[in-house]
């Protein structure tokens, strides 16, 4: 074979958990420069290792660790991978993000990504040093919070080791259970579930060689051109109070989405503000490794308690369930850290239960909204599946599809994965972005929302500007999660697309220009969506809850805002258009051949 | 049939007591045409129009706005709502129709007069401050031709209109006007219908203090003792920004009455409205 491009090994480890078993998958340049990496190189090597309808929890279904070209370089906020498989939440493809050494050190173990494929005969821990693969029994870790585990490890394992594993959820099999490494989640989609179905909890993966990138000058100026932009205006949001700056702002335009969606304010949205939290809470400010961001803020909760706190879990646990108790939300946050719950499903869940129990359709009197040891004890009967939990366990669309009375129509998900912090009916870009996106309900994988904030569009109407917008949003995300660079660093590129061919060239060696990139964009947005077809998806998955297209929400003018199914259907045929997607949402034309997914593509 | 509401501003008129044209007129950083303009905007759900002299130089406008001609200068108030009410056909239902001058415009007074507006009237004719509006008022677009149809009669008058029988008119007083709790608050003295026509007049309004309002910095604007709302007098929201030490620009946008965002620093204010400031980058 010939050298890999710089930036890259060349190929990806294959562990079959079952033997253990390793194999190396070589991966051309052809395909590398066709997908970059993380979510992108993932959603590949899930069409070429996958089999086609697997359950995502058997033994044959694939988890891939993806690195990225860009890691292990001084570029800030870098140090990323990408977890990707088929989701037991939405059962089409499901990428998340996660950060800091893990992403270095997986990568130096040589390898572009480490997939994981069959079901170890007991509890284990899968150990990758260089090309080797061996699993060791995880007796003192199942059952132990993702970071006990972490800990329990690295002492046995000595220096040089990281990990990534699973808490109690994921071992349970909870839909929405995460994967986190150093206390950052790969948190969306279940991915954590997939990873205990293999009795794996943790992933633990040491350096063994080096990567360096084809221009070590050009990558080192570059580095430090944009570790100084990084400290500007673009990122002070970040970097002052966290992403939960949004939660004060976010309810000052009608767009919190509020006691399962049922308001866009709410009236206790000061008690959980950033500005609020960070007077009287802030112990300490963090950040990834390679990162001169330094987003993540801790704040004290009761008993001093330590919890990591951004926008989403305090959104999700504390507005969506309608709890205002900050004590209450950074202990749900806390404990979803510990058991390794996806906070946005967890809480979105629990908020659609809490309305289903004052309906009268589950029986749970203790269940209210605003009850902050109500959602606690919820979350405890997930972690542990007594009570609802094994009910809740399964996410809003399931539960709704088993207690049924009507309450799928307030079930808060999009292809069964429930929705974040942005309310649809004020900020109608977003809408569409949520609607269409491969994931599922997301807001990392499109950012429409850009364009409804932005001031240059009417947030409450939307049509061919946002569409417009959410596509462009969608592909520069599908750039940024493939090179990998984090998103909150969007804001500093003028010319996003030449700046990032311009990294990618100096890392990689390529002539790699804008255009090629955006035909990248396009191809690994694409690719995703032929995954989802391949796995079932029907024209109805690419759609929103019924109540957020029924039920107008009140601004704080006094006006109504409405999304009609009418205007949401036109903006999804406009996105289908610009996507090159027939009516139905399929691709036309020879758009496959791009994808080098066939039998017979180069690999 | 198209939106519910329109907006309708006459710039067309000679300004001859003014002395030069008013759509001109610097108004806090602005102009009293885009001014009057934004006013509407924030009122109507629909389009809006500027009806001008053919060939009249205008201030720079709001990309969406319409700019349509008068097509004979000279006839009077009832040809530019003649023209404005044309080019409205299927696109409105009604329209708030009126004159650049009215520097103290409120959008809670439009919104007063279009909501009087039912499927059984044509015309809604604020009677206040001791006179007809007929610049102030909300017409039925359908009008459209029984109004061309006067002017082109000689009937060029808007009483003519008013009191015709297929014309079905509300007049409504100071007291009726005011019976709208929200109008009462924000423009108790019906200052919206007050006009400049002379220098004095301008000079006297742009003496008059900008509007009250209460800003809010949001996020990490509001570190270092910039939290909570503060009350600022400011005619635009570029006018709010500067008075508490922001700029509107690709990171900082602006929310009005928690409704719409902009960062169009010329969008107008009016007593009693909000302006809360965010961060553009919202991601999360």
């Amino acid at each position: 074979m010939t050298r890999p491009p710089g930036g890259y090994a060349g190929k990806a480890l294959i562990v079959d958990v079952t033997r253990p078993d390793a194999t190396t998958l070589p991966i051309g340049e052809a395909v590398l420069r066709a997908y970059l990496g993380g979510v992108g190189l993932g959603a590949w090597l899930l069409h070429r290792l996958g089999p086609p309808g697997v359950d995502p929890c058997s033994a044959p279904a694939p988890l891939a660790f993806v690195f990225s070209p860009l890691v292990g370089t001084p570029l800030t906020t870098s140090a990323k991978f990408a977890v990707v498989a088929k989701s037991p939440l939405t059962g089409m493809l499901n990428d998340a993000l996660a950060s800091s050494q893990f992403a270095i050190s997986g990568k130096l173990t040589g390898h572009d990504a480490i997939v994981l494929t069959g079901r170890a005969a007991t509890p284990s821990v899968l150990l990758v040093d260089g090309p080797t693969a061996r699993l060791v029994a995880a007796a003192d870790t199942w059952g132990r919070p993702a970071a006990e585990a972490e800990e329990v490890l690295k002492r046995r394992l000595g220096r040089g080791w990281r990990i990534a594993a699973i808490g109690p959820a994921g071992e349970r099999g909870v839909r929405y259970a995460t994967i986190s490494h150093d206390g950052r989640h790969a948190g969306r989609g279940g991915l954590g579930a997939v990873l205990g179905a293999k009795n794996i909890k943790a992933v633990a993966v040491r350096a063994a060689t080096k990567i360096g990138p084809a221009n070590p000058d050009g990558v080192l100026a570059a580095a430090r051109d944009l570790r100084e932009r990084s400290f500007g205006p673009a990122t002070a949001k970040y970097r002052e109070l966290g992403t939960l700056a949004n939660l004060l702002a976010f309810n000052a335009i009608s767009t919190l989405p509020t006691r399962n969606f049922t308001s866009a304010t709410f009236v206790d949205a000061a008690k959980l503000a950033a500005e609020e939290l960070h007077e009287l809470r802030s112990a300490t400010r963090s950040g990834c490794a390679s990162c001169s961001i330094g987003c993540e803020h801790i704040y004290r909760g009761r008993n001093g308690q330590k919890a990591r706190v951004e926008y989403e879990n305090v959104f999700a646990l504390g507005p969506m369930c309608g709890v205002s108790d900050p004590d209450d939300v950074l202990a749900a946050s806390a404990r979803c850290d510990e058991l390794g719950l996806d906070t946005i499903s967890a809480g979105g869940t629990i908020a659609w239960a809490m309305e289903c129990a004052e309906r009268g359709l589950i029986d749970a009197p203790w269940l209210r909204f605003g009850d902050g040891a109500a959602l606690l004890r919820a979350l405890d009967e997930i972690g542990s599946g007594d009570g609802l939990g094994a009910l809740l366990s399964e996410g809003s669309r399931r539960a709704a599809a088993v207690v049924g009375g009507g309450s799928e129509q307030f079930a808060p998900h999009v292809k069964g994965m429930e929705m974040p912090g942005y309310e649809p009916r004020t900020l109608q870009g977003m809408a569409l972005g949520l609607a269409v996106n491969a994931r599922g309900a997301d807001h990392n994988r499109s950012g429409a929302y850009e364009a409804d904030l932005s001031g240059d569009y009417d947030r409450l109407a939307g049509g061919d500007a946002q569409v417009t917008a959410a596509v462009a949003t969608e592909d520069r995300a599908a750039v940024m999660d493939s090179m990998i660079l984090c998103k909150f660093l969007r804001g500093v590129f003028d010319e996003p697309y030449r700046e990032w061919a311009e990294l990618l060239q100096v890392v990689t060696g390529w002539d790699i220009d804008d255009a090629e990139l955006r035909a990248t964009a396009r191809r690994i947005v694409l690719a995703k969506r032929m995954f989802n077809l391949r796995e079932g998806w029907v024209p109805a998955d690419d759609w929103l809850p019924s109540r957020l297209l029924r039920e107008p929400v009140r601004l704080g003018s006094g006006r109504d805002a409405a999304l009609t199914p009418a205007r949401l259907r036109e903006m999804i045929d406009g996105y289908y258009a610009i996507r090159g997607l027939d009516h139905d949402g399929r691709p036309e034309g020879g758009a496959l051949e791009d994808l080098m997914l066939m039998e017979g593509a180069p690999l | 049939m198209g939106y519910r509401t329109a907006g309708v501003v006459l710039a067309g008129g000679r300004s001859s007591r003014m002395g030069r044209p008013k759509a001109d007129l610097e108004w806090h950083g602005s102009t009293l045409l885009r001014r009057t303009l934004g006013v509407l905007a924030r009122s109507v759900d629909g389009p809006l129009l500027v009806v001008r002299a053919a060939g009249q130089p205008l201030p720079q406008l709001p990309a969406q706005v319409d700019i349509i001609e008068d097509p004979e200068r000279g006839l009077g108030p009832l040809q530019g709502v003649a023209a404005g009410l044309a080019a409205l056909a299927g696109r409105a239902q009604t329209a708030f129709v009126c004159s650049t001058d009215l520097p103290f415009l409120h959008p809670a007074f439009v919104r007063r007069v279009l909501s009087v507006l039912t499927d059984d009237l044509d015309v809604v004719l604020p009677v206040a401050r001791g006179y007809p509006q007929p610049l102030a008022a909300a017409y039925r677009v359908s009008l459209a031709p029984l109004v061309t149809e006067l002017v082109a009669a000689g009937d060029r008058r808007p009483a003519f209109l008013f009191r015709h029988e297929r014309c079905r008119t509300l007049r409504i007083d100071d007291a009726a006007l005011l019976e709208d709790p929200v109008l009462a608050a924000a423009d108790p003295l019906l200052d919206s219908l007050v006009n400049v026509n002379s220098p004095d007049d301008y000079r006297a309004a742009r003496s008059q203090p900008a509007p009250q309002v209460t800003v809010q910095r949001y996020g990490a604007m509001a570190g270092n003792g910039h939290r909570g709302p503060r009350t600022v007098r400011a005619a635009t929201l570029s006018g709010a920004a500067e008075a508490v030490g922001l700029i509107l620009d690709r990171h900082v946008i602006a929310a009005l009455n928690g409704d719409q965002i902009s960062r169009d620093g010329d969008v107008p204010l009016a007593s009693g409205d909000t302006v809360a400031f965010l961060s553009a980058d919202a991601g999360g």
